[in-house]
């Protein structure tokens, strides 16, 4: 069971860098003309995506004969969908810091993310999410000198 | 060598508070990040390159040094406490670590571990002195065809260490190379592979790419893996090692150190490795071979004096050569280059202001790691029991804010994201993300190099076996490759038996 799952994944994988090899190799035709010598831009790409479907043919090869690698360890789905979702709350913080600033951004950021991932202590969210934000931010706008979003709170800071 | 040079960076680094202070920040963030199970030394010095942008390339380079050493020691503290490694590096280390921690002498396991990780890495940093110059000379003489043989040579040594599949190896790598041909083309300027796009038109910018392989993606699978791994509880008492227990082990501790330093020498092998190796041999030739896994301080004194020699050594192909020893030295090389540094043989003869404050801060590093291990590795071990649901999500801030930080550009944030994704499917498929890390770094060098060698031979790729550097790089990355391949076949073939006896014992 264990040893299909690679299978397939081999066999997909294979696949897709076929693919994308040789959508590489056609792409890059298209530099041939831009130089006048016969080394241009286009031979090492080419070079790779050869390279590539070779690799990507070998994996097919191997996988099809049975000699494809046994899992060691399982994608947790629960886990995934936590991933996913924790994803979902770092895309929303970024728009967030454009519009609240980088400070509260991410405080807030920090505070939700940490309440998502199951931590209790509501004491412990507050400060350790208010701290590190005033932290990083402190350290990025004062001794590093490298100006972070402001959003609408620009007349604060 | 230039003495004179040497005692003048001496100078520079130890006679300016504020250069020891970056060593020692350096350090102690090292050893907390190292100590984290789950945080390596490359995520700890990609994370903390951002924070070096506003310093000097000397003090920047001091504080990222301090956190390759402390952290390649750090991860032998959770190794001894709680058996899991905080760094691969430190997995050899619990072998004898974690039954001294049961046998209730944890701390003293930790001591030896900082001891033996002083006179190693000490060792690592004098050898890397005194040997890089040489080297640089000799790379003086590189022309094309050896930069290209040198590119394959580090390619071809880390796809072999870096997992059960070479093939899976041989992919990541050229998926690196292919990511390295977006942006400008460095010979014809060409714009490649952009689709329009004006944040392309640099290329896949390093850091974001080095956050998104080694921090995003380790996020994303300590997020996943939040409520499966069990919380751990550490602590320990009596730190300090006797002069009797120290002696007994020197020995072993220099031979370890000066073998950790010529594996950690060798470009794309590195920390891992050098442990392994170490204790192996420390073991080998042993008096009492039996006792290695028991319990017993030379099973930590060897493979920590063997990992950290192997800092020193593996900084020597990437300051000389430009090929970096292992991943960490990998994300040096690119702190080096954002500071406006090309590491290679010219570094050598161009900036002798920042390569020996190199050599003297790598040097001054150990000392410090001595001092602050002893005095604060209570406190590194209380480190290892933050609740993971607090420090996952500060990660997480740290990764979107270090992807930030290098152009100002959610772009970079975007993207840097995109490769952790991919890079967290990597792992389960068990494609190695270091050879993409490497690909990166030596890409450029290779494309441009193979080309100008064919431009310059009209064409003839037996330019690359006729001039002798040259081939006997190729000749050896051959052979390393060939052998790893029946290594692993031979290791596959062996699994692939114990799993179907398993099974039938299952049936049965």
């Amino acid at each position: 069971m264990k040893r299909a799952n690679m299978t397939r994944a081999d066999i997909a994988v294979g696949t897709g860098v076929i693919i994308l090899a040789t959508w590489v190799f056609w792409y890059s035709n298209g530099y041939r003309g831009t130089v006048i010598y016969i080394y241009g831009p286009n031979f090492f790409p080419q070079v790779l995506s050869v390279l590539m479907i070779l690799c990507g043919v070998a994996l097919i090869v191997r996988a099809i004969r049975g000699k494809a690698l046994t899992k060691k360890d399982r994608i947790d789905r629960k886990g995934f969908v936590r991933t996913v979702i924790a994803i979902g709350i770092c895309i929303g913080y970024l728009y967030l810091m454009q519009v609240i600033g980088f400070a509260m951004g991410t405080s807030v950021f920090l505070f939700v993310l940490m309440t998502f991932l199951g931590q209790r202590g509501l004491v412990k969210r507050v400060i350790s999410s208010i701290a590190t934000s005033l932290l990083v931010w402190a350290m990025f706008r004062y001794f590093l000198v490298i100006p972070l979003p402001t959003g609408i709170f620009d007349f604060t800071f | 060598m230039d003495f004179h040079l040497l005692s003048q960076a001496f100078g520079t680094v130890m006679l300016n508070p504020m250069n020891l202070l970056f060593v020692f920040v350096g350090v102690t963030a090292g050893i907390m990040v190292g100590a984290l199970p789950g945080l390596t030394a490359t995520m700890g010095c990609a994370l903390l390159i951002p924070f070096t942008f506003g310093l000097g390339p000397v003090r920047g380079l001091l504080m990222l040094m301090g956190i390759f050493c402390g952290g390649i020691y750090g991860g032998s503290i959770s190794a001894i406490l709680i058996r899991i490694p905080g760094t691969p590096s430190a997995a050899a280390t619990l072998l004898d670590g974690y039954p001294l921690s049961q046998k209730g002498m944890g701390g003293k396991a930790i001591g030896m571990s900082t001891v033996a990780s002083f006179l190693g890495g000490t060792t690592g940093a004098v050898v890397m002195t005194f040997l890089s110059p040489e080297i640089a000379r000799v790379g003086l003489r590189f022309g094309p065809p050896e930069f290209l043989a040198l590119a394959i040579f580090g390619l071809g040594m880390i796809i072999t260490i870096s997992g059960r599949s070479l093939l899976k190896g041989f992919i990541s790598c050229l998926f690196g190379l292919l990511i390295t041909t977006i942006g400008f083309d460095p010979l014809s300027g060409v714009p490649r592979f952009t689709f329009g796009s004006r944040d392309l038109l640099g290329g896949v910018t390093f850091i974001p790419a080095l956050i998104g392989l080694f921090g995003y993606a380790q996020v994303f699978r300590n997020i996943e893996k939040m409520l499966i791994l069990p919380t751990v509880k550490a602590k320990v008492e009596n730190i300090l090692p006797t002069l009797k227990e120290i002696r007994a082990v020197l020995k072993t501790i220099f031979k370890s150190a000066l073998m950790g330093t010529f594996i950690g020498s060798i470009p794309g092998t590195g920390c891992d490795i050098a442990a392994f190796v170490t204790y192996g041999e420390a073991k080998r030739t042993s008096k009492h071979p039996e006792k290695f896994g028991t319990g017993i301080l030379e099973g930590v004194a060897a493979p920590e004096a063997g990992n950290n020699g192997a800092t020193g050594g593996a900084m020597i192909p990437m300051l000389t050569l430009g090929v970096p020893g292992d991943a960490v030295t990998a994300v040096l090389l690119g702190a080096l280059t954002i500071h406006g540094l090309q590491p290679g043989p010219l570094l050598f003869r161009d900036h002798l202001d920042v390569i020996y404050p190199i050599f003297a801060g790598m040097i001054m590093a150990q000392v410090i790691l001595l001092t602050v291990g002893l005095s604060g590795a209570r406190f590194f071990a209380r480190t290892i029991n933050i609740d993971r649901k607090i420090l996952t999500p500060v990660i997480f801030f740290l990764c979107v804010v270090g992807s930030y930080a290098m152009r100002f550009s959610f772009f970079d944030v975007g993207l840097s994201m995109v490769i952790g994704v991919v890079a967290y499917f990597m792992e389960y498929y068990e494609y190695p993300a270091s050879p993409i890390l490497l690909a990166l770094i030596l890409g450029p060098m290779a494309e441009q190099n193979l080309r100008r060698s064919l431009i310059i031979s009209h064409g003839d790729p037996l330019i690359f076996v006729k001039r002798p550097i040259s081939a006997a790089f190729i000749a050896i990355a051959l052979f390393v490759i060939i052998t790893s391949y029946y290594r692993i076949k031979k290791a596959a073939e062996k699994e692939a038996q114990m799993a179907s006896v398993s099974e039938k014992e299952e049936t049965d």
